[in-house]
């Protein structure tokens, strides 16, 4: 158990990172075939990723060691919560440490990290977008909290693992009106957090609407490789968290070898389809004005704190918690 | 059915139910609201449906019969037909500057993004509420009173907030369908001649309602009730 | 009397001004004559009057299974509404020949009008007479609407405005009680009340001691807030003085006289199941707090009012505020108080309605420093005015006086000395605000005109009834020294004209507060009834 447990950690590390600019060029791709273009290829982020790691580091007089860590902490953050949650296996060493807080408070890390060093760096638009960066945080960290513990509400438990290893044996839970709702919720939540359209445009460099690229816009070399790996990393953690809470068929709940290769195939296919069709989606989608963000991360919100009181008042299964 | 498919079926009407009062609050498009609302009103009717299909009762299925007609049929009609007299013919030409002005909420006095918020905090208030109602007799039906409360609240809070005449008559529809959920939630509805009576007493008030915004529209050329100012003290 | 003369004058308040109302909605060659809208409130009376004597002597009655039912408190409310109709029906003929003399109501107009009237005395009655809370809720909400297009009748910026707001907040308000009578009917289900019977106010009353008292609570708060939103009571009270101004004359009598009685006596109804589930101290805390609220903000707004028809709607906020001290004290005498005062109330505030009606019709204005000097341009129309503001300030020999000295005696004998003498001092506030506007727009000379009756004033007037104003020769004196007799109020003696009904408001209202004669034994039964003793 211990080496097949051990194995599906570092396998979930490694198809992140590995995976993560294959995902994000598969979006790209699948966006350039919808727009009548021929695309890079799936490949192009990992090229980006290896040209600016041959770059000769530099970082702007007068920034700090806030600038400096913060790539770093990013893909560190990602890849920790990457090993944490059950993304191929419930079945890992580190299981009991899967908590839904420690994620999401990792995760939440990563972006303070990356707010900090948009300050650091004292330009008006660093400032700009952390500032944005953080009212979007304000209320997407609520919003993600409530809406995966309105899912531990019927599992009785915080724990990333036994949620979703409840959710493979009931299926029901998931077809409930509140898992209903804080599939809605996240899946919002998830966006803003990944800055996707609609809350933000990833490809944008049009100050007035930028608010991740506005933060990072003093980053080059492989500080800035670090950046964009550690974003497309989260992207993918994200994307993999939405798939194993909503979607948790095929991931191994024994420690099998032939479950533990099944789960890696279809956690690949599962991540890829729903990056596809965020992709397509977004090319259908307009960006919301920024001040109206608030507005849709209210919403989800409220889709969440629905989700959490609906478990708990509906079902009836919640009444002892 | 089987208890747990019923209750399984119960949650989910509810769900939609409450849902569609959150989203009445999010959206501007006054027809948007409008078809919200009527989907709001079959969520409402598939609850005694499933009730009357629970307890083998066919009154509570021809009930569900006569709410789905009123409250998804014909109450969204005549709102509909009054959103259409509010922006009539000789503002075609200017729809694009007035008269879709007139088709959205275009400044509730709090904003979106707050009432979202207030109607999280509304829920939360409508479960505490409904406590001692749950404690008298749990059944999947009286777990789910919370709803009904909690759409009266948001119903209430739309009515308090908006300022387009129309989008004030959903609210007050809002406030009834709550009303009208808790009553099945509770004690699989009032008695028929009540029932019939408040239906047609909710039909009327929306007529009187649908005149008056059109004698609005005349008198003050807008139904934003903003210019009802003149009555003060 | 057999069952079938009971199920008949049960009936009769219900039917005939519903067979009025289908009257006057049909269309016709020749105007109905303006007097037939007198066959309701005729029919109401008598049907309080026969009911009364069944009453006495035989209990409550019911007719039609659980549909129909009428007890002490019925036909106290019953002859009050009568009284008051007959009143504002009387008074109808002139109004309207006012509005078609100034152009502002066509036939067609007044045949609607004259409709809905009717169709509202019909609502209020079955609201009165229904044995289900359920079906008198509904006959509540139908006077809203009914009533809508009454307040807006006149389709000018300000009347619109004040239907739209009586509308919204009246059936929220009241939607607020709905859902408190569903609560109750979810309680009495769960005390295992047979489902046809749940909702019928006998049974509740006799099985309240079951209900759930955590769930009845709720729902007694808000049936409270609920009714008392209709009753023009705090918090949801925004909408009365807006309807009351705006309204015709007559229909602002029927309203403010009777309207806010009935619902409220739809409270006390259901005060009295709550009282028996949950002893009297949660719903005397609610209704003290509301009524003391409701009377602070009452006199606030008094204080300042430049516009007498809003004064007398504010004046009637402050009386329904007394009414309720007078539930929440809860006991038999207090609640007698009550319901004289709501009769006395009713009857004032009519004749004040109807003469104010006239004013503005002769002066086209409701700013009292527009309008000043009205004793010395019409001498009965003014005394008129000045007797009904009198009673209204609860001065003898009026039954207001009566009523509130009784009200004083029944709080201070309950324990309930401080908010009693709260109320007391807010309206002693009252009292100053009204007597002072009152004084402005009675007294002074008549401005830059005549200082005999105002020609103008004849032709306004129009065929149906004469405007009470030249052959008076009563002197300006008599509104200011209330001890004057007040059974000979100088608009008396226009035997067709408008002054008649204010004549024997003012006469009905003293001849009350003198003896209740053969009504005190219905009004101690009546207030028994829902002190629950």
């Amino acid at each position: 158990m211990n080496v097949i447990g051990y194995t599906a950690v570092v396998a979930q590390v490694a198809l992140v990172v590995a995976g993560a600019p294959l995902l994000t060029g598969l979006m790209r791709q699948v966006r350039a075939k919808l727009e009548g273009r021929a695309g890079a290829g799936l490949i192009q982020p990992w090229r980006d990723v290896r040209k600016l790691l041959r770059k000769q580091p530099i970082t702007p007089t007068g920034t700090g060691p806030a600038f400096r860590a913060a790539p770093a902490l990013l893909v560190a953050t990602a890849a920790v919560v990457a090993a944490l949650i059950p993304l191929v296996s419930t079945q890992t060493p580190v299981r009991r440490h899967a908590d839904l807080i420690v994620v999401v408070a990792l995760l939440a890390l990563g972006t303070v990290a990356l707010a900090l060093a948009g300050l650091d760096s004292g330009t008006a638009f660093g400032g700009m977008g952390s500032s944005r960066e953080m009212t979007v945080a304000g209320l997407v960290e609520p919003t993600m909290l409530l809406a995966v513990f309105a899912l531990s509400i019927p599992a009785g438990t915080t724990n990333l693992p036994a949620i979703v290893s409840g959710a493979i044996h009931d299926p029901t839970r998931l077809a409930s009106p509140a898992g209903l709702l804080a599939t809605a919720a996240l899946a919002v939540a998830v966006l803003a957090e990944a800055g996707r359209i609609p809350v933000d445009n990833p490809a944008t460099h049009l100050e007035l609407t930028m608010i991740h690229e506005a933060m990072v816009l003093e980053y080059a070399g492989p500080d800035l490789a670090l950046v964009e790996l550690g974003s497309q990393m989260r992207l993918t953690v994200l994307l993999g968290l939405l798939t194993s809470l909503f979607a948790p068929w095929g991931i191994a709940t024994s420690a099998t070898w032939t479950a533990l290769a099944i789960a890696l195939v279809l956690f690949a296919l599962k991540v890829a389809a729903l990056g596809a069709v965020l992709a397509a989606a977004e090319v259908f989608w307009a960006k919301v004005r920024l001040f109206r963000v608030p507005e849709l991360l209210a919403g989800s919100f409220l889709l969440a704190l629905l989700a959490v009181t609906a478990s708990y008042f509906l079902s009836g299964t919640g009444g002892g918690l | 059915m089987s208890e747990a498919t019923f209750t399984q079926l119960l949650d989910l009407a509810c769900g939609g139910f409450l849902l569609a009062a959150v989203i009445v609050l999010w959206r501007r498009e006054l027809t948007a609201i409008i078809q919200v609302f009527a989907l709001q009103g079959l969520a409402l009717a598939a609850i005694p449906l499933l009730l009357g299909l629970h307890e083998h009762r066919a009154d509570l299925v021809a009930v569900a019969a006569g709410i789905a007609a009123l409250r998804a049929g014909l109450l969204p009609y005549l709102m509909r037909r009054a959103l259409i007299a509010s922006a009539p013919a000789e503002d075609r030409g200017r729809r694009h500057r007035e008269g879709s002005d007139e088709r959205r909420e275009t400044q509730p006095v709090v904003n979106v993004a707050a009432s979202l918020l207030t109607a999280a905090m509304l829920t939360l208030l409508a479960y505490a509420v409904a406590q001692p109602l749950v404690a008298l007799d749990p059944t999947p039906a009286t777990r789910a009173l919370p709803v009904g409360l909690a759409v009266v609240l948001i119903g209430f809070f739309v009515l308090a907030t908006r300022r387009r005449a129309l989008a004030q008559v959903v609210g007050f529809l809002l406030l009834d369908n709550g009303i009208t959920a808790t009553a099945f939630l509770a004690a699989s509805g009032v008695p028929l001649i009540v029932e019939l009576g408040v239906s047609f007493d909710v039909l009327l008030a929306v007529l009187v309602l649908q005149i008056l915004t059109t004698r609005m529209r005349t008198a003050f050329g807008t139904t934003d009730l903003d210019d009802l100012r003149e009555l003060a003290d | 009397m057999t069952v079938e003369a009971s199920a008949l004058w049960l009936t009769a308040p219900v039917a005939v001004p519903l067979a009025v109302a289908a009257v006057y909605a049909i269309p016709r060659g020749r105007p109905l004559t303006p007097w037939a809208g007198l066959l309701s409130p005729a029919a109401i009376v008598a049907g309080a009057i026969a009911l009364a004597t069944v009453v006495r002597d035989a209990g409550p009655v019911r007719a039609y299974g659980q549909l129909l039912r009428a007890d002490a408190l019925t036909v106290w409310l019953l002859l009050a509404v009568g009284a008051v109709a007959l009143l504002a029906c009387a008074a109808n003929p002139a109004y309207l020949a006012g509005e078609q003399a100034a152009g502002r109501a066509g036939s067609r107009t007044v045949r609607r009008y004259q409709a809905l009237v009717h169709a509202f005395l019909a609502a209020m009655c079955a609201a009165l007479l229904a044995a289900n809370i359920g079906v008198m809720w509904v006959a509540i909400e139908a006077t809203t609407i009914v009533t809508a297009f009454l307040v807006g009748h006149r389709r000018t910026r300000t009347s619109i405005e004040a239907a739209w707001k009586y509308v919204v907040i009246c059936s929220a308000g009241i939607a607020l009680a709905l859902l408190g009578i569903v609560l109750l009917y979810y309680a009495a289900r769960a005390a295992h009340v047979p489902e046809a019977q749940a909702l019928d106010w006998t049974t509740l009353l006799a099985h309240a001691d079951r209900l759930d008292p955590a769930v009845t609570r709720l729902a007694i708060a808000l049936v409270i807030l609920g009714f008392g939103a209709k009753a023009g009571l705090v918090p949801l009270h925004a909408w009365l003085p807006d309807a009351h101004s705006q309204a015709p004359a007559p229909v602002s009598a029927l309203m403010s006289g009777v309207l806010l009685a009935v619902s409220f006596t739809a409270l006390l109804r259901c005060k009295a199941i709550a009282d028996q589930a949950l002893g009297v101290g949660f719903t005397r805390a609610l209704l003290i707090g509301i009524a003391l609220l409701t009377l602070a903000v009452a006199v606030g707004l008094l204080l300042g009012q430049q516009d007498y028809k809003r004064m007398l709607a504010y004046s009637s906020m402050e009386h329904m505020s007394l009414i309720a001290l007078g539930a929440a004290i809860g006991t038999e005498l207090a609640l007698a108080a009550a319901l004289l005062h709501i009769a006395g109330h009713g009857l004032a505030k009519t004749v004040a309605f109807c003469s104010a009606g006239q004013v503005l019709q002769l002066h086209r204005s409701t700013r009292i420093d527009r309008v000043r000097g009205v004793l010395a341009r019409t001498p009965a129309l003014g005394a008129a005015f000045g007797l009904a503001v009198v009673a209204l300030l609860g001065l003898p020999p009026f039954s207001l006086f009566a009523s509130e000295v009784a009200l004083a005696r029944a709080g201070f004998a309950a324990g309930l000395g401080w908010p009693t003498g709260l109320a007391l001092l807010l309206v002693l506030a009252a009292f100053a605000a009204l007597a002072v506007r009152t004084g402005q727009l009675l007294l002074g000379p008549a401005p830059a005109g005549p200082t005999h009756p105002v020609p103008a004033a004849t032709t306004a007037g129009g065929p149906a009834g004469g405007p009470p104003d030249a052959p008076m020769p009563d002197s300006p004196h008599e509104s200011a020294a209330p001890d004057t007799d007040p059974a000979d109020p100088g608009p008396a003696r226009t035997a067709r004209g408008a002054g008649l009904p204010l004549g024997l408001g003012l006469l009905a209202c003293a001849v009350l507060g003198i003896t209740t004669g053969p009504l005190a034994d219905l009004l101690s039964d009546a207030a028994a009834i829902v002190s629950g003793s």
